[in-house]
């Protein structure tokens, strides 16, 4: 239902109306803000994880979380673009039904992981042992979900 | 800890790509039949170029077929846009049919009509 209505909306109709590289030129800006969500993710998540322990966490997590914040907005944007443009086509493919449980998993674990203490302060003390765990233990979960959304995501065209 | 985590990561990518291939259907030619199709049928519903392929359906032995065409832009060098075929004229088209014997889908290469031609991919058979 939803999807028919995302379909039949302006967008949808804007999709399917405004030339024929509309697809082609939105499907690159999805593209672009996935590697750079996921460059900047990969980065911040294997830090969290333990890797080059001499850079400080603050001093990554500064450049790559806007990054990260800004790219997923354009993926999410360009993504409703993509999906309006045949929306009922993809109702019934399994690999949607993986790819956003995935996203929204992946946002409710930054959600949780910005109201702790350990990531609220990490750019002004040196946190303790207990805490890095906690923090890897964050970027694992938010490493695997982006790796299955994207994947998930990848395979929606091959359905 | 760090060559521990890329190997195991290593190994999730070499897992992920491998679970990959079976899936593949729509946007390669796997999903569809070697063996060279034709059919002749009304148009139903005409040409659309939207992407990510441009699409079409015509109604042949009591089915509406979903044609997939080549992407819009392609589609459109062929001289075939959006309009020039009307609703309800009859056409040929060539391709290879969907694996799936349920499933009324022709990846067309070639649609006849009224005379002309629309290679949409004049490099395949």
């Amino acid at each position: 239902m939803f999807l028919a209505w995302l379909q039949n909306s302006a967008l949808g109709h804007a999709m399917r109306e405004t030339g024929v590289w509309t697809y082609g030129v939105v499907n690159l800006i999805h593209i672009l803000a996935i590697a750079s969500l996921f460059g900047s993710v990969l980065i911040l998540d294997l830090r969290l994880l333990g890797a080059w322990r001499k850079v400080p966490l603050g001093a990554i997590s500064s450049a790559a979380a806007p990054i990260a914040k800004t790219a997923f907005g354009v993926a999410a944007l360009s993504g409703v673009c993509l999906l309006a443009t045949k929306a009922t086509e993809y109702e019934g493919n399994p690999f949607l039904l993986i790819k956003f449980p995935a996203i929204a998993l992946a946002l409710a674990n930054v959600a949780i992981l910005n109201r702790s203490a350990a990531w609220r302060e990490h750019r002004m003390r040196e946190l303790s042992p207990r805490e890095k765990s906690k923090l890897a233990v964050f970027g694992g979960i938010s490493l695997a979900c982006w790796v299955a959304a994207i994947s998930a995501g990848r395979l929606i065209a091959y359905w | 800890m760090f060559s521990r985590l890329s190997h195991s990561l290593g190994t999730a990518a070499v897992a992920v790509s491998l679970a990959t291939i079976p899936a593949w259907a729509h946007h390669g030619w796997a999903g569809n039949s070697q063996e060279e199709f034709e059919l002749i049928g009304t148009v139903q519903r005409g040409v659309s170029l939207a992407g990510p392929h441009a699409t079409m359906q015509i109604l042949a032995d009591g089915h509406v077929w979903d044609l997939t065409l080549a992407p819009p832009a392609r589609t459109q060098a062929a001289g075939l846009k959006e309009g020039t075929i009307p609703v309800g004229a009859t056409v040929m088209i060539h391709g290879h049919r969907n694996l799936d014997p349920k499933k009324f889908e022709v990846k067309t290469e070639r649609i006849m009509w009224n005379g002309h031609t629309f290679n949409v991919y004049p490099d395949r058979k």
